[in-house]
């Protein structure tokens, strides 16, 4: 997926998506996800989605999938740089206190080094 | 008032494109680019549950039927000839850890009407948004 950035800290992968978020995208965006996870140790995915202009319920459906995938592993999902359409659809559907936000750069970076 | 159909195959990649072209000419009368964020979020949303479910894993038409009154409002109507509605609709935001399911809350909660109905062969999510006159171009 040529809009997809994918950077490794150690054991943790961070998913950076350019782009819109929606049906179209969704089920490769989780194939990769999943061969990522399969192939990698990876203890923590971090979800950078400053480059996402527009989401719809089946990029929320994607955020749920991801958080979900890791924390029944015992395993940690973060969102970060969320643009403000998708805090505005997160609010939306009142999942921004649901899912694990860090607002703070500093803490990207200590995630991924 | 302005009245104005659009239609595609209803395949995930030509519905997302057929709320684009929906939202494409909507911005030759409005201004607000909020105002069209909602739009598109709504139409996406109803294009996309007629490319998911209403022809039940094959492909079929989908029309878009705009009627606007500039300063006044929007009108939309999704239309599918596929099975129709399965039970009652739901409105309601589901659980947080639910994947899918928030289509129609996210509709309900963009617009100030949402229906859903069936006509002869023809099912039907009709969606009113009240627009104030600052957000359409003069």
């Amino acid at each position: 997926m040529e809009k997809l950035t994918i950077s490794r800290g150690k054991n943790a992968l961070l998913l950076k998506y350019d782009g819109e978020v929606t049906l179209d995208v969704t089920p490769q965006l989780k194939r990769v996800l999943e061969a990522e996870l399969t192939e990698n140790e990876v203890d923590t995915v971090v979800l950078d989605l400053s480059g996402v202009g527009f989401m719809d319920s089946s990029g929320i459906g994607f955020l749920v999938f991801v958080n979900t995938r890791m924390r029944s592993a015992g395993k940690a999902c973060y969102l970060c740089r969320l643009s403000p359409k998708v805090r505005k659809t997160l609010g939306l559907v009142q999942l921004l206190s649901y899912f694990q936000v860090i607002e703070n750069e500093g803490d990207v970076a200590a995630l991924l080094s | 008032m302005i009245r104005r159909t659009f239609a595609a195959q209803s395949a995930p990649e030509q519905s997302r494109g057929l709320a684009r072209e929906v939202v494409g000419f909507l911005g030759q009368y409005l201004s607000d680019h909020n105002i069209l964020h909602d739009l598109d979020i709504m139409l996406t949303e109803a294009c996309a549950n007629v490319a998911r479910h209403a022809y039940r894993g094959g492909e079929g038409r989908l029309e878009v039927r705009l009627a606007l009154v500039p300063g006044e409002c929007v009108d939309l109507e999704i239309v599918d000839w596929g099975y129709g509605f399965d039970g009652p609709v739901r409105f309601e935001n589901p659980s947080p850890e639910a994947e899918g399911g928030r289509g129609l809350f996210i509709i309900s909660r963009l617009s100030d009407a949402v229906a859903v109905r069936s006509e002869g062969q023809e099912n039907i999510v009709a969606i009113h948004k009240k627009i104030g006159k600052t957000a359409w171009k003069s």
